[in-house]
């Protein structure tokens, strides 16, 4: 028994007494079966998961492979050495520590504190050296013989482990970021995959192979091992050194000579295959392992060779299907499939039963595996990588059934009449203990049991209409998701515009299922989320990132304020609370941007009006709109484009605001002509939501022109000017309010026939500021109360208060003016000067020379019209809204006239 | 103190002490009498310990346990379509269907134990008592109660 996998040549293992080692070897076996049947489930489950891929690898990897590689390089060097087998409490002792590490680290790097993973990992290391003294203390202690070679591929695999669990601490701990991650992330990939794996499985073939293919071994496997094992090990050390250095040259050379090394230990695997074809399943799949593995080493070596070093690990991440799942995968249940026959035992017949039964269907399994190996490394649509994975799993999935159904069978036979009452079930059919039984049968049904508590199903309840739309930056850079919270209505549907601006590659998933794909540094992906119901939680899925702070939450609104947290961080980007405060104080000491956000932050967030502090300067390079309207130009077709921008002005001293614009200003462009005028205006979204436009100087049917056009869409909107007046033009998109209040409104002005000249003319456009993110939970609030945090005229509070706009005594002016709410209108007046002509919705109320004169153009929300005066002297004249409460507020502007 | 607390507590106790009373036969009463006694008198108590813990599931645990459920469901404003919510609803639904699950693993147990199948009974007997701790798992978990 002690040869098992070295001379089968000899016949199946002996029958009876099973030998100690073999009952450790099944119950441990157990474990690795266990672990593969948990990566099928991981992968069967995909999204749901924390770290969907990252669960997945290590779950397969560090579960199932580390604790195989434990298993069987032990009972082989035993075997080999034909040594005596190390006291098996320790042995299960380093199995235990390591599966116990195993989860620590799985859930730590998932999901907890990473210091869990940390921790983890370390055991890992301590494990494996711990395994690797007690190899080569067997070494020492045995005879020499013809096998003592692979024990060094062993020791030099349990040595990479050690250096690569070192890694994946430091990865999970979050040593280093940027550049430094990304290479210590493909160091770690590539000392546990190459070495750990390879050279562990690299050795074991010396021996294995030849017994799969039940052939002699090779005269030359000593000297190739020995030359293999000195290539490849410096080879690996020197890549190693070279990815996490970043030397591109070591990166390099390194793994050619691993290569070089692997392509020796192939020489006599290569020879047992001329003497014997492959004729089984085990045989067949190590054969098609052997060769991914040689194609991995391959496509390796090239971006090794042509990628720095902080590039290799994504650059590698397409061949990780051909790794994982055609090399380990297949090395692992094709070593298994010939093994376990051996070790569950029970006498040649029972042996001869078990191969059978574990390789039933070997051909069909085999083919698919492989073929689903070869759907998931090329870039195929993903249905067929669905159909990649479906025939991967079906495989590994079969096998692992038939591999519980092997074990369970040779258990009832070890222990034959385990149940205590043997009366009516019938011996020997259920080998489970019945109490066993029934803490499994409870257990499910507890289980099931929760799962239907705990998920909620798409139910009536559940179902949200879809009340307005909103596209939220989010930023991921210092671990960190920036904002960490979006505050949002009820319904609302986000479209998050994710870009990742650190120097390593993140993702942004939500609990919700929406994810973005792995984004390197400046990439750009959009999610689109159903309507907003309860919050939703986010998070990068790399390892680690999630444990260290990169988390985010979509919260609908009031849910924040019932649980008394602050939102600072509901501004977009830059709310990181910094100017919480100094909303109210801030700008009378000194304006510049950090009071801007104060103000953004104190306003925006709770509800409450801001305080603006319209005497502030503005910030240098500020630029007010300008208020003079040139003519109309000539001829009667007038063609303009529109673009929607959504983009930041300063909208009141020092303080900025994200504003929803048309063409970039606020209002939009002033159109203007005469009566019967056609304006072909095309309009186009450069927005990240829906917009439309609605010019009240035209009449057409609002289905078509007036419709909702999504980012990067356009449409021609024509109208004829048939009537006179000074016009609003809107966003048509709902919540009207939202968009109005944002920004999203200009004015047409069209000429009454025989307008008289003017000396100068003026459009002032009169709306409501609401500080706060646009759209966001408090600047809605405000909006829908009507209770804005300042007056603009032409897009800023008291701009023109800081920037006079000028004329001269003795000169007409015409002064345009349109209110575009959208709750309040506008009551002009010009302090020192009547008006002696105005021109309210189409109609004169008032003309010059008539013996009445005007104090106030009055108009209502999307009323607009003209008043003409005439400045008596030079002086400064305000020109306010008198609704003083307004006029305080900011629609606060000044006339400097001078003398002609 | 109401009224409502006494139907709490009569829901509560009566929980605490069917599963309770599962434990202690199991871990306590069954063990020793396997030890202590043997075959014809082993068999008889253990039939009569079951038979007796049956009836007083039938009698009283089960009707105060459904009578006060129902009860405390109805004050709590539960309906048969609240039931399919996420939230309590859900995790009401769960815990009824895993208490149907329970019952009816008891149920066997008593069939399998009067049938001479020992085996099925022992099953059945294990996954009523493991199934009743779950039931009480999500009785906690149920929010605001």
């Amino acid at each position: 028994m002690t040869s098992v996998g070295v001379r089968i040549e000899k016949g199946p293992p002996p029958a009876a007494p099973v030998p100690r080692r073999a009952s450790w070897h099944l119950r441990a076996n157990a474990v690795v079966v266990g672990w593969l049947g948990l990566t099928v489930a991981a992968a069967l489950a995909g999204e749901v998961l924390p770290a969907p891929r990252w669960l997945l690898i290590h779950v397969f990897l560090l579960g199932a492979v580390s604790t195989a590689v434990l298993i069987w390089s032990e009972h082989f060097t035993v075997a080999l050495l034909r040594a005596r087998t190390p006291e098996p409490r320790w042995s299960l002792a380093r199995l235990a520590l390591l599966n116990a590490a195993t989860p620590a680290v799985l859930y730590g790097v998932a999901v907890g504190p990473w210091p869990v993973a940390a921790a983890g990992a370390g055991v890992v290391v301590v494990v494996v050296l711990w395994h690797a003294a007690v190899l080569v203390r067997l070494v020492r202690r045995a005879l020499p013989g013809r096998f003592g070679h692979v024990i060094g591929w062993y020791v030099c695999a349990a040595g990479a482990l050690a250096v690569g669990g070192t890694l994946g601490g430091l990865l999970a701990a979050q040593v280093g970021h940027g550049g430094v991650h990304e290479r210590l992330h493909a160091a770690h990939a590539e000392v546990n995959l190459f070495g750990w794996v390879g050279l562990t499985v690299l050795g074991t073939l010396f021996t294995l192979w030849p017994t799969v293919l039940r052939t002699r071994m090779s005269e030359r496997t000593r000297r190739a091992s020995a030359v293999g094992l000195r290539l490849a090990v410096p080879g690996l050390a020197l890549a190693v050194a070279g990815l996490l250095a970043g030397w591109r040259w070591a990166a390099a050379a390194g793994p050619a000579m691993y290569a070089a090394g692997a392509l020796a230990a192939a020489v006599p695997l290569a020879e047992a295959v001329r003497q014997r074809r492959p004729h089984t399943g085990a045989a067949w799949m190590l054969g098609a392992a052997i060769v991914w593995f040689e194609v991995a080493l391959a496509v390796n070596l090239v971006i090794a060779a042509t990628r720095p070093a902080d590039e290799v690990g994504h650059a590698l991440e397409p061949l990780l299907p051909a790794v994982l799942v055609g090399f380990v995968v297949q090395v692992l249940v094709g070593s298994l499939l010939h093994l376990l026959p051996a070790v569950l035992g029970g006498g040649p017949a029972r042996f001869k039963e078990n191969a059978a039964l574990l390789e039933r269907g070997w051909v069909a399994r085999v083919a698919a595996l492989n073929a689903g190996v070869v759907l998931l490394t090329l870039p195929v649509p993903a249905p067929v990588v669905l159909l990649g994975w479906a025939l991967v799993l079906a495989p590994v999935a079969a096998f692992v059934v038939l591999a519980v159904v092997a074990l369970l069978r040779s258990r009832a036979l070890a222990v034959p009449q385990a149940g205590a009452e043997p009366a009516g079930g019938g011996p020997g059919r259920t080998a489970v203990s019945p109490a066993l039984a029934g803490v499994v049968a409870g257990c499910l049904l507890t289980a099931a049991a929760v799962v239907v508590a705990t998920t909620g199903g798409p139910g009536p309840a559940t179902a949200v209409t879809a009340t307005g739309a909103r596209t939220v930056e989010v930023t991921l850079a210092g671990m960190s998701v920036r904002p960490s919270v979006i505050e949002a209505p009820v319904g609302t549907v986000l479209t998050l515009r994710v870009t990742n601006t650190d120097a390593q590659r993140h993702d942004l998933r939500l609990a919700t299922g929406e994810r973005t794909p792995l984004l390197a540094v400046g990439q750009s992906a959009t999610l689109e989320l159903a309507p907003l119901g309860a919050a939703v939680d986010g998070w990068c899925t790399v390892a680690g990132h999630r444990a260290a702070g990169m988390t985010m939450r979509i919260v609908p609104t009031g849910a924040l304020a019932r649980s008394g947290t602050g939102t600072a961080d509901g501004t977009t980007g830059a709310g990181s609370g910094t100017g919480h405060g100094t909303g109210h104080a801030g700008h009378s000491t000194g304006g510049g941007p950090q009071a801007a956000d104060g103000t953004v932050g104190g306003g925006g967030d709770t509800g409450a009006p801001a305080r603006l502090d319209l005497a502030a300067p503005f910030s240098p390079g500020w630029t007010p709109y300008d208020a003079a309207v040139k003519p109309a130009p000539g001829g009667t077709e007038h063609r303009v484009e529109i673009r929607v921008q959504e983009t930041e002005r300063e909208v009141a001293p020092g303080v900025r605001q994200r504003v929803w614009t048309f063409g970039g200003t606020v209002p939009g462009p002033v159109l203007r002509g005469t009566v019967g005028d056609v304006f072909t205006v095309t309009f186009v979204n450069g927005g990240t939501m829906g917009h439309g436009v609605d010019f009240h100087a035209g009449a057409n049917a609002p289905d078509g022109v007036m419709r909702t056009i999504q980012p990067g869409e356009r449409l021609t909107y024509r109208f004829r000017a048939d009537h006179a007046g000074a016009w609003l033009y809107h966003c048509s998109t709902m919540p009207m309010t939202q968009h109005m209040a944002n920004g999203m409104y200009g004015a047409v002005v069209v000429d009454p026939p025989d307008l008289p000249e003017a000396d100068r003319e003026f459009l002032l456009v009169q709306g409501e500021l609401y500080l706060g993110e646009p759209g966001g939970d408090g600047q809605v609030a405000k909006i829908r109360a009507g209770r804005p945090d300042g007056w603009m005229f032409n897009g800023t509070a008291a701009g023109y208060d800081h920037a006079p706009l000028r004329a001269e005594a003795g000169e007409r002016v015409r002064i345009w003016a349109v209110a575009a709410g959208p709750s309040s209108g506008t009551a002009l007046h010009v302090v020192g000067a009547p008006f002696d002509t105005v021109y309210k919705e189409g109609a004169y109320l008032l003309r010059a020379g008539d013996p009445g004169g005007a104090q106030v153009l009055d108009l209502a929300p999307a009323q607009g019209g003209f008043a003409e005066l005439v400045f008596p002297e030079p002086g400064t004249y305000p020109v306010v809204d008198h609704t003083m409460r307004q006029a305080e507020g900011g629609a606060h502007g000044l006339f400097e006239v001078g003398a002609p | 103190m109401t009224w409502w607390s006494v139907v709490r507590f009569a829901h509560v106790m009566g929980a605490a002490l069917w599963v309770g009373g599962q434990v202690a036969v199991s871990l306590v009463v069954l063990p020793l009498v396997r030890r202590l006694l043997d075959g014809e008198r082993r068999a008889r108590v253990m039939g009569a310990v079951g038979r007796r813990f049956g009836l007083l599931t039938a009698a009283v645990f089960l009707p105060v346990q459904l009578g006060s459920g129902v009860a405390l469901a109805w004050r709590g404003g539960v309906t048969w379509a609240s039931l399919a919510e996420p939230g309590y609803g859900r995790i009401l639904a769960a815990k009824l269907a895993l208490f149907c699950a329970v019952m009816a693993a008891a149920g066997l147990h008593g069939w399998a134990a009067g049938a001479g199948r020992a085996a099925l009974a022992r099953v059945m007997a294990v996954a009523a008592l493991v199934g009743s701790v779950g039931v009480v798992l999500l009785a906690t978990a149920l929010p605001g109660t």
